[in-house]
């Protein structure tokens, strides 16, 4: 066996740029982002296996089989898998398709909460509240916050796990724990303080009696300001938990009903 | 207001690259960025940064996990503010507009991640005849078809719209049109209660209410609450992280242990 090209940082580098610009063009419901990897991982396989062609076709094949991640951590998962193929080749298949499947899952979960989750609410709700006022400063914010994230975290990650192997995934899978419940936390925080300043719905009615007059708005934000809008969270929260319920029904169900309320002078 | 052709053009073009940044950056494609550049487009940024603004926090924690398919809220906020502007009816009435219109689109998705197959499909054929220059492009095709799934109805809508939006403008009672309005002030509502069923609210909840306190009584602006929870969650992972250290020298996990952990973590 004489497969002994060593990948160079470029190659490393070329690898996590085209994980990042096509891991998703493909997504299809058949194989998902199998594809995405693939053309991502390309360039270093036709390296590693220059002089194998059967070799090369027979891992171009297992490579396009089904894959699905956080886009984040593919030049994790890419990183790992490259520094093993390069060390044993084609001998490695089925470490690699083992790796590929056993990480997958996990970091799917781990990326799903923190960036979709947690990240575009923080970001999500700056730039809103921003943008509420006319500013622009918020989106300028989430796309620099954007850039930077690919940039200095995605792209670099290749590094990360083509160096530490096979033992980063017990020290990150720890890590990554704390780091989701921190992420977690945060989001939290920002959700609460979102909702006071989003929503700014009103109950317009004025209880009127001979002399009486009684704003009941007035009334409620004696009580505690924000009350209205924290428990219609509540209702679409206790709402979403009903059977058959899913987010397009209760969007649906919140049209007819504030329609519904505004008509009848109660919801403003 | 009618729409020119030159805005029809940036429209489509814009839809195209941000249908697949949404798969890259992420950046073109969130409403709030959406809204504001439609506006500029359209000469009134305000009204798109207020529409991109709602729907963005309308779809908080409503991500495609997985693939799974959400409303269009990008086309959304594409044709509702389009069509706040050139009916000059405000933000409000394009919100009220831009929620069917995300609901409808949903089927666009679905549609690209199937013609996707066919390509994958090409891909597969090209590896068997080792035709290796042709996978690259390949993967690359499929950003035509995010592009113009989004593209094409949009600016079919915008063709056809106008006139039929405002036939349906004129029909709509007052009280409907009233009630889009509450609607759009409403809907964020979902958006947040949907991430909170995401996220392990049950646990966090007290952190919730950390976040709603200090703005609903004491007005601080979200950026100086972004920041009291950064300083929360480092307190909280330095917590964790030590914890697992005093752990570790007990346990003392080894290098062997991470398989089996993978593995209950996979189902």
């Amino acid at each position: 066996m004489k497969m002994s090209y060593k990948l160079t940082k470029a190659d490393l580098r070329k690898v996590s740029y085209r994980a990042v610009l096509g891991s998703q063009l493909n997504w299809n419901y058949e194989r998902m982002m199998s594809s995405g990897y693939l053309f991502a991982i390309l360039p270093a396989l036709k390296k590693i296996y220059h002089s194998e062609p059967e070799q090369l076709q027979d891992m171009l094949r297992t490579q396009n089989q089904f894959f699905n991640t956080h886009g984040f951590f593919m030049p994790l998962i890419l990183g790992l898998d490259l520094a093993i193929e390069e060390a044993d080749g084609h001998k490695a298949k089925d470490t690699v398709i083992a790796l590929k499947t056993a990480l997958m899952g996990t970091l799917a979960g781990v990326g799903d909460s923190i960036f979709h989750v947690i990240w575009g609410t923080i970001f999500g709700s700056i730039a809103a509240t921003f943008a509420l006022q006319g500013s622009l400063i918020g989106c300028i914010i989430f796309a620099v916050a954007n850039l930077l994230l690919v940039f200095f975290g995605q792209v670099p990650l290749i590094f990360l796990g083509y160096k530490q192997g096979t033992s980063l995934v017990t020290t990150v899978k720890d890590k990554f724990n704390y780091v989701t419940e921190a992420a977690t936390v945060l989001g939290m925080i920002v959700v609460g303080a979102l909702i006071p300043t989003i929503v700014k719905v009103q109950i317009p009615f004025i209880y009127q009696n001979g002399e009486v007059k009684l704003e009941i708005q007035t009334v409620l934000d004696s009580i505690m300001p924000a009350l209205l809008p924290i428990l219609l969270v509540g209702f679409a929260y206790w709402l979403l938990g009903r059977k058959r319920m899913n987010s397009t029904r209760v969007i649906l169900f919140m049209l007819v009903f504030s329609i519904l309320f505004s008509a009848l002078g109660l919801l403003a | 207001m009618e729409i020119e052709v030159y805005q029809i053009i940036f429209i489509f073009i814009f839809a195209f690259l941000a249908s697949n940044d949404a798969l890259i950056t992420g950046i073109l494609n969130q409403q709030v960025i959406t809204g504001a550049i439609i506006g500029f487009i359209m000469g009134d940024v305000t009204v798109g940064l207020t529409i991109g603004a709602t729907m963005q926090l309308m779809r908080l924690g409503v991500a495609a996990f997985g693939g799974a398919t959400i409303p269009d809220y990008f086309t959304g906020t594409v044709l509702g503010t389009v069509f706040a502007i050139t009916t000059g009816q405000g933000a409000e009435y394009g919100i009220g507009l831009g929620v069917p219109v995300a609901l409808l689109m949903i089927q666009l998705d679905i549609l690209g991640r199937f013609c996707n197959v066919f390509i994958l499909h090409r891909i597969d054929w090209a590896i068997e005849k080792m035709k290796l220059g042709y996978i690259s492009p390949l993967v690359l095709s499929g950003s035509l078809i995010w592009g113009l799934t989004r593209a094409m109805p949009i600016v079919l809508m915008l063709l056809v719209g106008d006139s039929i939006i405002t036939t349906i403008n004129e029909a709509i009672p007052v009280f409907i049109m009233d009630g889009l309005k509450t609607a759009g002030r409403v809907l964020p509502v979902v958006g947040i209660a949907v991430l909170l069923r995401y996220m392990p609210t049950k646990t966090y909840f007290p952190y919730l209410l950390i976040g709603f306190f200090f703005t609903a009584f004491l007005k601080v602006p979200i950026i100086g609450i972004a920041l009291l929870g950064l300083i929360v969650a480092i307190f909280i992972y330095r917590r964790g992280v030590e914890q697992h250290t005093h752990q570790g020298v007990d346990a003392s996990p080894t290098l062997t242990t991470y398989e089996g952990g993978l593995n209950e973590d996979e189902l």
